[in-house]
C-alpha cells in the first residue's frame, strides 16, 4: 500500500467526507418533503388531471356540440356522449355525458381532439375516492369541476 | 435540620463527602429525573436530526415540530400489551431489562457534573463506572437467552462478543488518561472522577491536548470503542434490522422494551460523560488559559443563560414562520410557550447565585450534548460493519494501538527520570 491511501485510512478521510455530506444535508434548502395537506405542491400548467367541461359564462350553455371526436379519440373508450339538436339554433347540445375516471390514464387526447375546446384536463389532482361509485362523472359533475373529498378530523 | 441543609449549601463538597443522606437523596433524584428528561429529548432530537440528515422532516404532527412525539410514544408504550413468549424463562425475561436499566443509571452516582454536583466522589470512581457499565452486557445476554427464540439469541451473542472485545481497548485508553493524572509534583494520580478533572485543572490542559498527539489518540480510540460499547450505528450489529429483526429486543414489547430503550440511551450518556471527564476537562469551561481573568470568567458564566435565549429565539422564529392557518394555531401557541419557558430558564440562569452554581453543570452537559450529536451523526452517515470487520477493528487495530499508546504514554511521562537513569546522572 502506498503512502497516500494509507494516510487516508489512518486519518479516516473518507469517513469525514461522508459526515460532511450528511451535515450539509441538514440545511433547509436541501429539504424536499412537503407537509401535504398544509403545504401544496406547485402544479405545472401542462399537468393533466381532473377533466372539466366548460360552459359559456354568458348564458351557462355547454360549449360541447356533441361532435363525438373525444369519444373517438379516447384509447380507453371511456367517454360516451349523446345529444340532441336544438330546433331553433340548429346547435347540438349534450343530453348524456359519461366520463369514467376510474379507467382514465390522463393521456389528454380527448382534450386535444375537442373541436370547441369544451373539454379540458385541469391541474387538480386530488381525485382519490373510497369506492368506484363516484368515479363515473356525468355532465353536471364535469361542469361543476373539481370537488375533493374533505376529511373531518 | 434547616441548619444542616444550609451548612451543606455553603460548603464546597459533594453530599457523599459531607456524609449528608438528605442531600445525597436529593441529588440522586435530581440526576434520575435529569437523565430521564435527557433521554426523552434525545429521542426527539435523534429523530429530527436524523431526518434532516436524510433530507426528511421527521415528526411534525404531534405538537409543534413534533415536540410532544416522545411523550406520545412513551404513552403508547405504557398502554401497549405486555407480551411474554410462552417458551420464555419468565423470571430471567423479566429481570433482563431491569439489569440493563439499573446498570446504566447506577453509573451516574459518580459522574461529576460539577465540583459539588455529583452524588459522591468515589476514590475508585472510574473503575466503578467501567465495572458497572459493563454489567449492562449481562442484561443483554440474559434478555436474549430468556426469549427462547433464534434472533434474540444471535443478537445477544453478538452483543456479548462485541461489548467484551471493545471493553479491552476502552480500558487501555482510559488507563493512559489515568497515567496522565499522575504527572504532577507528588507523582500520584487519581482514579476518582472529580480528582481526574481537578488534575486537568491543575495541569492547565485538557487531556486531549496533553502530550500531543498521545492524548488525542487515546481519545479517538475511546470515542470509537464507546460507540461499539453502546451498540450504536455503525456498530449496531446486535440489533441489525436487516439480519436479526431487532436482536435481543425482538421478543420485548411495551414497557419492558421501553426499559431497554431507556437503558441504551442512558448508557450512551454515561460513556459520553466518561469521555468528557477524562479528556475534555469535565465541568471546566473552554479556553481556561487563553481567555483567563475575571472578565472572561464573568463572560463565560453568562453563556448558559445566553444559550437558552438563543434556543428561545429559535422557537419564536419557528412560531413566526408557521403557516397562518387555523389548524396550526394551537401548535403556534405551543411553540411560543415552549420558547417562553426556555427564555425563563435562561433568565433564571443569569441570576448571580444560580449562575455560579449552575455553570459547571452547563458546561458538562454541553460537552455531553456534543457527543450525543456525534452519535446521531454517525448513525446518519455510516453503513453498518460486518461482524468480522467489527472484530478485526476491535482486536487487530484498536487493541494494539491502545496497548502501544499506553507504553508510549508511560515512557514519555517519565522521560526525564528515564534519561537521568540512562546517563547515570542522579537527580
Amino acid at each position: 500500500m502506498s503512502l497516500n491511501p494509507l494516510l487516508r485510512k489512518v486519518f479516516l478521510v473518507d469517513l469525514f467526507k461522508g459526515m460532511g455530506v450528511t451535515f450539509r444535508n441538514q440545511s433547509e434548502n436541501e429539504r424536499v418533503t412537503e407537509q401535504y395537506p398544509l403545504e401544496r405542491p406547485e402544479i405545472y400548467e401542462r399537468f393533466r388531471g381532473q377533466p372539466r367541461l366548460k360552459v359559456n359564462p354568458d348564458n351557462g350553455e355547454s360549449l360541447c356540440i356533441v361532435c363525438n371526436l373525444c369519444a373517438l379519440a379516447c384509447p380507453e373508450q371511456l367517454i360516451v356522449v349523446t345529444g340532441e339538436r336544438n330546433p331553433v339554433t340548429k346547435r347540438k347540445y349534450p343530453v348524456k355525458w359519461t366520463y369514467d375516471l376510474s379507467r382514465c390514464m390522463f393521456c389528454g387526447l380527448c382534450a386535444e381532439a375537442c373541436s370547441t375546446d369544451a373539454l379540458e384536463l385541469t391541474q387538480d389532482y386530488e381525485m382519490a375516492l373510497y369506492s368506484r361509485e363516484g368515479m363515473v362523472l356525468d355532465q353536471e359533475a364535469l361542469e361543476r369541476g373539481h370537488e375533493p373529498v374533505r376529511y373531518a378530523r | 435540620m434547616l441548619d444542616a441543609i444550609k451548612s451543606y449549601l455553603s460548603s464546597n463538597v459533594t453530599p457523599g463527602e459531607a456524609g449528608s443522606m438528605f442531600w445525597a437523596t436529593i441529588y440522586v433524584l435530581a440526576i434520575t429525573i435529569g437523565v430521564s428528561l435527557a433521554v426523552l429529548s434525545m429521542n426527539w432530537l435523534e429523530r429530527k436530526i436524523l431526518a434532516h440528515m436524510q433530507i426528511r422532516l421527521g415528526p411534525m404532527r404531534v405538537g409543534p415540530h413534533g415536540l410532544l412525539q416522545p411523550v406520545a410514544d412513551a404513552l403508547k408504550l405504557l398502554i401497549k400489551e405486555d407480551v411474554i413468549p410462552e417458551g420464555a424463562d419468565k423470571l430471567v425475561f423479566w429481570l433482563a431489562p431491569v439489569i440493563v436499566m439499573m446498570a446504566a443509571f447506577t453509573v451516574f452516582i459518580v459522574v461529576p457534573f460539577g465540583r459539588t454536583a455529583a452524588a459522591t466522589d468515589m476514590n475508585i470512581g472510574i473503575l466503578f463506572m467501567l465495572g458497572v457499565s459493563s454489567l449492562g452486557v449481562l442484561g443483554v445476554i440474559t434478555g436474549g437467552w430468556a426469549s427462547n427464540s433464534h434472533y434474540p439469541l444471535m443478537g445477544a451473542l453478538r452483543s456479548g462478543a462485541q461489548m467484551v472485545s471493545y471493553e479491552v481497548a476502552m480500558g487501555l485508553a482510559i488507563i493512559s488518561a489515568v497515567l496522565m493524572t499522575s504527572l504532577n509534583a507528588t507523582g500520584t494520580g487519581a482514579l476518582s472522577m472529580i480528582g481526574i478533572v481537578q488534575s486537568q485543572a491543575s495541569q492547565h490542559t485538557w487531556f486531549v491536548f496533553k502530550m500531543f498527539p498521545l492524548g488525542l489518540i487515546a481519545f479517538v480510540i475511546f470515542a470509537i470503542a464507546m460507540v461499539a460499547e453502546t451498540n450504536r450505528a455503525p456498530f449496531d450489529l446486535p440489533e441489525a434490522e436487516s439480519e436479526l429483526v431487532a436482536g435481543f429486543m425482538t421478543e420485548y414489547s411495551g414497557f419492558r422494551w421501553s426499559l431497554f430503550f431507556l437503558g441504551e440511551y442512558t448508557a450512551m450518556l454515561a460513556v459520553s460523560s466518561i469521555a468528557v471527564t477524562l479528556w475534555l476537562g469535565g465541568w471546566l469551561r473552554p479556553f481556561p488559559n487563553w481567555l483567563s481573568g475575571s472578565a472572561w470568567d464573568f463572560a463565560f458564566s453568562l453563556v448558559p443563560g445566553l444559550t437558552f435565549f438563543v434556543l428561545a429565539a429559535m422557537c419564536f422564529a419557528g412560531t413566526a414562520r408557521m403557516p397562518r392557518i387555523p389548524q396550526l394555531k394551537a401548535q403556534s401557541i405551543g411553540l411560543a410557550g415552549f420558547g417562553a419557558i426556555l427564555g425563563a430558564v435562561g433568565l433564571l440562569l443569569l441570576v448571580p447565585g444560580v449562575r455560579e452554581r449552575s455553570q459547571d453543570v452547563f458546561w458538562f452537559a454541553a460537552k455531553v450534548a456534543v457527543f450525543m450529536y456525534l452519535y446521531i451523526w454517525y448513525r446518519g452517515t455510516f453503513p453498518r460493519y460486518r461482524f468480522d470487520q467489527l472484530m478485526k477493528v476491535g482486536w487487530k487495530i484498536l487493541l494494539p494501538v491502545s496497548l502501544g499508546l499506553l507504553i508510549v504514554t508511560a515512557i514519555v511521562g517519565v522521560r526525564q527520570e528515564l534519561w537521568a537513569a540512562l546517563t547515570g546522572v542522579t537527580r
